[in-house]
């Protein structure tokens, strides 16, 4: 009886104390970092960013400059257009000369068709088939029709069966407008 | 000289007629046309096509290139014997440039015709040379 007592009382004074303590959560609490420089210093800061700004200002006029000179052609002026075309020679050549002289012709080909492409422009029509989420087919047509007058060869090499033609044009801005 | 028949002016004249004459039916009129096909960076086909004009052509002569033979007597020989340098010259007259391109799942394949279409030139044929001239 007197330990049956004495466990009751042990119990009850237990569960007092629990209902007292209480669970502490952590609370985030802010923290603020201030940096603190020596008076030199900011100074040297406040002069960098200065001349960061100067430097941002240049770039943009520059920029500016440029996409100027790019995007127009004005009047009373022309553009000298470069390209270089490739041409192969075929396999069954009688000698080396025919072989550059039919490979030159093919490169010549292809400078014309780079101008024409530069000048007039280049129509793509495209169409892929796509079945069961995969491309079955893949096409993809170019043309270009043009009509190019005084472009001049400047440079012809021969390589190993290549022939490079550099072809050079100058174009007004009269010529653009037709 | 004095002529058998009196007149020293009259032989004179006829020469000069007859030279006036060889000079000016030398000058004759031709249609030329010159076209060639490129597939895949390879020449493919070239042609170059001479014909006399039926009729006379309407136009002035623009620029010239003179073209040296020996002993061709008519213009596509001598346009053979100097083909480099005659298609050089027609090619800055200004060429029609048709390039097709198609690509068939990543493999392409290309054909370019640059054409000079057909076009009158006047041609002036001398002893050593033949002064080729297009008009417009």
């Amino acid at each position: 009886m007197k330990y049956s007592l004495l466990l009751v009382a042990l119990l009850s004074a237990s569960s007092i104390m629990a209902e007292t303590t209480q669970v502490v959560e952590p609370v985030a609490s802010e923290t603020k970092v201030t940096v603190v420089c020596p008076p030199d210093q900011t100074i040297e800061i406040n002069e960098l960013e200065g001349k960061i700004k100067i430097l941002e200002t240049q770039l943009g006029e520059v920029v500016q400059k440029a996409q100027k000179q790019e995007s127009v052609l004005a009047k009373n002026q022309s553009i000298l257009i470069s390209v270089i075309g490739q041409g192969v020679a075929p396999m069954n050549t009688l000698s080396p000369a025919q072989a550059y002289a039919l490979a030159k012709r093919a490169a010549v080909a292809d400078a014309y068709r780079l101008v024409a492409e530069k000048v007039k422009g280049v129509r793509v029509d495209g169409q892929d088939v796509i079945k069961n989420m995969m491309v079955k087919r893949s096409t993809v047509r170019t043309s270009v029709n043009a009509m190019i007058r005084n472009a001049n060869v400047v440079e012809t090499t021969f390589k190993e069966g290549l022939c490079e033609v550099e072809m050079e044009i100058t174009i007004a801005h009269s010529q653009f407008a037709q | 000289m004095r002529s058998r028949d009196g007149n020293n002016y009259r032989s004179l004249a006829i020469c000069s007629v007859i030279l006036f004459n060889s000079l000016v039916l030398n000058a004759s009129e031709y249609l030329i046309s010159y076209r060639y096909v490129v597939k895949d960076a390879i020449l493919y086909n070239e042609s170059l096509q001479i014909s006399h004009a039926m009729k006379s052509c309407i136009g002035k002569p623009i620029s010239f290139i003179e073209l040296s033979h020996n002993g061709a007597n008519n213009l596509a020989g001598i346009i053979d014997e100097n083909s480099v340098e005659f298609i050089n010259f027609i090619q800055k007259l200004g060429l029609h440039i048709e390039h097709k391109e198609f690509t068939l799942n990543a493999q392409n394949s290309s054909t370019t015709i640059l054409t000079l279409k057909t076009r009158c030139f006047k041609v002036d044929f001398n002893d050593n040379f033949a002064r080729i001239s297009p008009l417009k």
